[in-house]
């Protein structure tokens, strides 16, 4: 039997994938992407405790995400590939001209 | 004229706004006759005022945000009315003895601004719209001193903006403790002065917010050991910024004490007379020594006024009519006196471009006219008797002699010690031989200079002459005051030490 | 009566304004003319006011109000009673001569106009000091002739020492002027208000501790402006101004408010004899003081200045001891032969081109003769000879001090005395006989004006008969002041007289024959004594290094060292602390995309946790 915990345990585990992601890589690309397992990991949660409640709200939000999520990649990618244009990396270390 | 204030208070501020559009060869004259009209206004403000009625006159009510009880209030009493013509007079004043070429343009702008928020403190009768006016005072000052200053003027700007900023955001903290306070004690939301003045708080409160407020006031005092953002205010500013620097801002702080804490808090008051009074003794005595030890002639005027403040502080805490109405005298005496002795100097600064008094000597003979004048305004900053500072002085010592006789012998050392730094700032510029070259084609005073400084000479010996148009207001207004504090304190302690005055009014 | 009144009051202050319009201007002679005319009319009205209110009665005005406050109310109210009017007399008297005077003296000034437009406020201020009805309005009055005599003393301020002089006196007037504003608070407090009428109806009700205080305070402020010891300083060095100044303000007017202020207040002074016993023995104590200084000294206007701080002390002894109007008569009779010393003093002076050392003159009685009838003839009057004035105030004074049994104030007084009658012939021998040393350095001395010698000349004449007025004096001041009479025997009567008048007499006699001889040895000079005297007693070295320098270096801690390293420097350092926190931690914000990120991490985690313990649920 699939419980709820499951479900959950499933998505604090990619949860955490993302966590890490978003710690570790250097990379902006990468960065995004752990972004969106962030991201997928919630949707999960959302989808999961919809479900075994019975309220439909939660799997509305999780489409909300998803949309918001693939706006932001379309945005986000257009913003990458410019600034790659123009400075021909994407490393986040190269980026600090916003300190204070 | 029903709207005399809100006229009095916009009138300048709609006028500066205008005044973006006058082209810079007229702004001058456009400026003198907007300080003009104001003056004249406020002069008939003085003229249709009722001195035999203490309460609040001109009343206007607006609710803004009633829900908090925040409203559009004006009024004056004879506690405010005569600082508010002491603002307008000395602004006229100032715009005419003006002597900038720089930018003149935005200056007088400012100052038409500053008017605005100087005449807004004095008669705002809601506190949220006092705190407005009372911060807002210090954007154009901030500006004078920072675009027209000396060397300094950057640092000596942002010293006095955030000083006095960092006090008077403690002082909002505890307006807003006692707007909560009169909610609790109500179940209505009220920022009106004169609502707050009949709530009667327990003592512990009444401590607290009393010194929540007294750091606000103290800083703009500006009280020891609050004061040292004064001096370099006064060294850096321009002649027209010192002038009102000393004759209004610094006023604000002592019109707070008598407005905001010592009808809200009268048995705290009369618990902190002994700290308060002390820390004036230390201004006094402390200050005018300093003020000897000066080589720069703005500096033994601006040390000197903070010594006066104190006898104006102490004159407050007598918590008597004698002292109180003194104290308020003093304010306006001080203004007039001080505001001309920041002007004199400048005149010397504007030929000689210098203020240090090793550079002058001699002076009596090269500008006789200006060394009459100074002459003039310097034995009245010592106070001598039929100049305007002794009517202040002389009440407000007479009546803290009541509170404490050995105070008021430390604090009386304030004529003598006034005398000194005083007569040595007259004796090293102004007697003595011509011994600067540059010092021996000096012009004396010009037209407008003249015209400026005479007419604050007038005002000085006329109301050392004959007070009584001044003092008979306040003095109606200060009675009140202290019978009504008599009234509402709670302490046995205070209701010895404010005594109201017993007049036989009936019985003439 | 009241026209007289504010005639007398104003004239002089009109003066004072209209010269005062050509103070820049070159000299004019009108303005000396204008201010002398206003005070001669200023004269007259006082002389009708003085026969007005000799058969008793007072004028008494009320012209406005001044100060009202709370219960405190201050008019500007005048009173002619006996002694103002004795007062006004003796002002406007001395006052009209030295403006005729002045106009002479002041002849080549080139600040000739600003001259006498000071002079006549001076005179202003002396008459409402005198002629108030309450002490407010007579502290408006002391500080007004503070200010004159500032201006005056240092009316050449071009000298360094005029200037220096000037502040001396104003500063040290102020200090005795806080007492005087202290006793007038008390006065207030206690009594109520400050006319004198109203106090001193109560001074029976009225405990003796706030007598005692009330009188002490007060006396400062008679202590500073007479220059008692240990404010006397200031009227030697004061002698910096113009001569007919020094007549005038410091010797003649001024400097005896002091005495006037007691003799004021007498109905609060009789009441405590311990501030009244003080009071006589100060006097007593600052006139052999003064005149052992004036023995030795070389400078001819501090000699007399000196002097006058003698017989300053001889009035405070005869107001101590409750003879309140022989300090009255002493002050008149003195006012007259003092001024008309200053002014032969000032013909000296401009026959010698303001030198001073007396030392350097001799035998000027050739030159000059009639100034130097008229100065010997003021010494006489100062050293207390038969018939002249001074005789018979002086002799007074000694005699209430025997009679009441104060034997030690009489004992200094009487060789007081003697000292006084040996200086002054010290001086008019220097001046007028022997050698004629000015040769040797070159003076061309030269006899006055004649007009400035007929302005001198009714001050000669009332230096030489006022003393046969004593019973119409006293007859017009017992309206206002008690006067005692002093039982003693005919024979010791007699005796004091004689023994007064002979020390008076050894004293001249002692400085004629030694001075006609040369003088005394150089060897005297080398004494300790000397020095001591001639050093002043070493008392104005002792203020300069104990109290002014003290004083300036305290000043100058108290900005470079208090205010600029201690007080701003901490609110610097708290500014500074804010600023520097903001540096530290202004790394945080490294623009880091990662570094961002692990910060939200943490972020998270403390809210998380926060969360799940701060949670309301559980």
């Amino acid at each position: 039997m699939i419980t709820l915990s499951h479900y959950l345990i499933v998505s604090a585990i990619l949860f955490c994938i993302g966590l890490v992601g978003v710690y570790r890589r250097k990379n902006l690309l990468l960065l995004l992407f752990s972004t969106e397992i962030l991201l997928n990991a919630v949707n999960i949660g959302f989808a999961a405790v919809s479900k075994f409640y019975g309220d439909l709200t939660g799997q509305m939000f999780a489409f909300f995400i998803v949309a918001v999520a693939a706006s932001e990649v379309a945005v986000g990618l257009g913003l990458f590939i410019v600034w790659y244009k123009r400075r021909g990396t994407l490393d986040v270390d190269s980026m600090q001209s916003m300190h204070g | 004229m029903d709207h005399i204030l809100s006229v009095l208070v916009f009138f300048p501020a709609v006028a500066a706004l205008l005044g973006f559009v006058v082209s810079k060869e007229s702004i001058r004259v456009y400026g003198i006759s907007v300080a003009a009209i104001e003056f004249l206004l406020s002069l008939w403000l003085w003229f249709s005022f009722d001195g035999s009625y203490p309460g609040m006159q001109f009343v206007e009510m607006l609710p803004l945000i009633p829900s908090f009880g925040i409203s559009y209030y004006l009024g004056v009493d004879g506690i405010s009315l005569f600082i508010v013509v002491l603002s307008t007079f000395i602004t006229l004043i100032g715009l005419i003895a003006l002597s900038i070429k720089k930018d003149i343009k935005n200056m007088i702008i400012s100052l038409l601004f500053l008017e605005m928020t100087m005449v807004g403190v004095f008669v705002s009768l809601d506190a949220i719209l006092f705190y407005v006016f009372w911060e807002l005072s210090l954007v154009p000052m901030l500006y004078i001193i920072g675009a027209w200053g000396g060397n300094l003027r950057i640092y000596a700007a942002v010293k006095f903006f955030l000083y006095t900023f960092a006090g008077s955001l403690i002082m909002l903290v505890g307006m807003l403790v006692m707007a909560y306070l009169y909610y609790q004690a109500t179940g209505v939301w009220s920022f009106s002065i004169t609502e707050w003045h009949r709530l009667v708080l327990p003592f512990d409160y009444q401590i607290w917010l009393f010194i929540a407020f007294f750091i606000g006031l103290a800083i703009k005092i500006p009280m020891f050991p609050f004061h040292t953002w004064l001096p370099y205010a006064h060294g850096q500013a321009p002649t027209i910024g010192s002038v009102i620097l000393a004759a209004v801002l610094l006023k604000m702080g002592t019109y707070g004490l008598v407005r905001l804490s010592l009808p809200m808090f009268p048995d705290a008051s009369v618990y902190m007379i002994t700290p308060v009074a002390i820390l004036s003794l230390i201004m006094i005595i402390y200050t005018a020594m300093v003020a000897y030890a000066q080589e720069d002639m703005k500096q033994v005027v601006a040390y000197s006024s903070i010594s006066h403040m104190g006898v104006i502080v102490l004159g407050t805490f007598a918590m008597n009519a004698e002292g109180i109405a003194g104290s308020v005298f003093f304010m306006l005496s001080h203004g007039i006196v001080s505001g001309a002795l920041f002007m004199l100097v400048g005149v010397i600064y504007d030929r000689r471009h210098t203020k240090l008094m090793s550079e002058f000597g001699g002076l009596a003979k090269v500008m006789p006219r200006y060394a009459t004048i100074m002459g003039i305004m310097v034995m009245a900053s010592v106070g001598l008797p039929l100049t305007m500072s002794f009517v202040g002085e002389f009440l407000s010592l007479a009546g803290f002699y009541k509170v404490s006789p050995v105070m008021t012998i430390l604090a009386g050392t304030s004529i003598i010690l006034g005398a000194v730094y005083m007569l040595s700032l007259y004796r090293k510029s102004f007697f003595g031989d011509v011994v600067h070259e540059k010092n021996k084609n000096l012009k004396d005073l010009d037209a407008k200079e003249s015209m400026a400084l005479w007419s604050l000479v007038l005002v000085t010996i006329w109301l050392g002459v004959y007070p009584k148009p001044v003092l008979g207001p306040i003095n109606t207004s200060v009675e009140s005051l202290v019978s009504f504090m008599h009234k509402k304190s709670i302490t046995e302690e205070a209701k010895e030490v404010i005594r109201p005055t017993v007049v036989e009014r009936e019985a003439e | 009566m009241e026209a007289y009144l504010y005639t007398a009051l104003f004239a002089p202050l009109v003066g004072s304004l209209f010269a005062a319009l050509f103070a820049d201007k070159p000299k004019n002679l009108v303005t000396g003319i204008a201010t002398s005319t206003l005070l001669f009319v200023s004269w007259i009205s006082s002389v009708v006011l003085l026969i007005h209110v000799s058969h008793g009665g007072s004028v008494h005005v009320e012209m406005m109000d001044w100060i009202q406050a709370g219960g405190l109310s201050i008019p500007f109210g005048f009173v002619v009673d006996q002694v103002s009017a004795t007062m006004m007399f003796v002002v406007t008297t001395v006052s009209t001569v030295v403006h005729v005077y002045s106009i002479g003296y002041m002849d080549h000034d080139r600040s000739f106009n600003r001259f006498f437009a000071w002079l006549s406020a001076f005179v202003f201020s002396m008459m409402v000091l005198v002629m108030s009805d309450n002490f407010a309005g007579l502290f408006i009055g002391w500080e007004g002739v503070g200010l004159c005599s500032w201006a005056l003393i240092g009316f050449w301020y071009e000298r360094d020492s005029a200037s220096w002089a000037a502040s001396e006196a104003f500063i040290m007037n102020r200090i005795a002027d806080l007492g005087m504003l202290i006793g007038i608070f008390l006065v207030y407090w206690n009594f109520g208000s400050l006319q004198y009428d109203v106090v001193f109806a109560q001074v029976d009700a009225m405990e003796s501790t706030i007598l005692m205080l009330v009188t002490a305070f007060l006396f400062i402020g008679a202590m500073g402006k007479s220059a008692q010891f240990p404010l006397h300083t200031w009227l030697a060095d004061a002698m910096e101004g113009p001569t007919p100044v020094s007549a005038l303000i410091h010797a003649a007017t001024m400097v005896t408010a002091g005495v006037y202020l007691v003799i004021r207040a007498n109905p609060l002074y009789s009441e405590v004899p311990e501030v009244s016993y003080f009071v006589a023995c100060l006097g007593a104590f600052v006139a052999i003081f003064a005149a052992s200084m004036a023995l030795v000294n070389r400078d001819l206007k501090r000699i007399i200045a000196y002097s006058t701080l003698s017989q300053l002390g001889y009035m405070f002894v005869a107001a101590g001891l409750g003879a309140y109007w022989i300090a009255l008569f002493h002050l008149m009779t003195h006012a007259f032969f003092k001024a008309l010393l200053f002014l032969g003093a000032g013909n000296v002076m401009h026959a010698m081109n303001d030198e001073l050392d007396i030392f350097k003159m001799g035998g000027l009685a050739k030159k000059m003769k009639w100034t130097m009838i008229m100065m010997t003839l003021a010494s006489l009057a100062l050293a207390g000879i038969y018939p002249f004035a001074g005789f018979f105030s002086k002799d007074k004074i000694l005699e209430a001090a025997f009679a009441t049994d104060h034997y030690i104030l009489w004992a200094t007084l009487w060789v007081t005395a003697g000292l006084t009658a040996f200086y002054s012939f010290r001086l008019v021998m220097l001046v007028f006989f022997g050698e004629e040393r000015y040769k040797i350095f070159g003076f061309h001395p030269h006899e006055a004006y004649k007009y400035m010698l007929w302005a001198m000349a009714p001050l000669a004449l009332l230096a030489v008969v006022a003393g046969f007025f004593e019973h119409d004096f006293v007859h017009l001041v017992s309206y206002v002041l008690p006067i005692e009479e002093y039982h003693v025997s005919t024979g010791v009567f007699w005796t004091l007289v004689a023994v007064t008048l002979g020390i008076a007499i050894t004293g001249i006699a002692v400085a004629v024959i030694v001075y006609s001889r040369g003088g005394f040895s150089k060897k005297l000079e080398e004494t300790f004594v000397y020095k001591l005297l001639f050093n002043q007693y070493y008392i104005p070295k002792l203020y300069n290094d104990f109290i002014c320098k003290p004083y300036a270096e305290l000043s100058k801690i108290f900005w470079k060292d208090l205010d600029l390293k201690v007080v701003d420097a901490t609110v610097d350092f708290i500014a500074g602390t804010i600023y520097k926190s903001g540096m530290v931690s202004r790394v945080v914000q490294s623009g880091n995309l990662s570094n961002m990120l692990r910060w939200m991490g943490v972020g998270l985690l403390i809210l998380l946790i926060a969360a799940i313990f701060y949670s309301p649920m559980r």
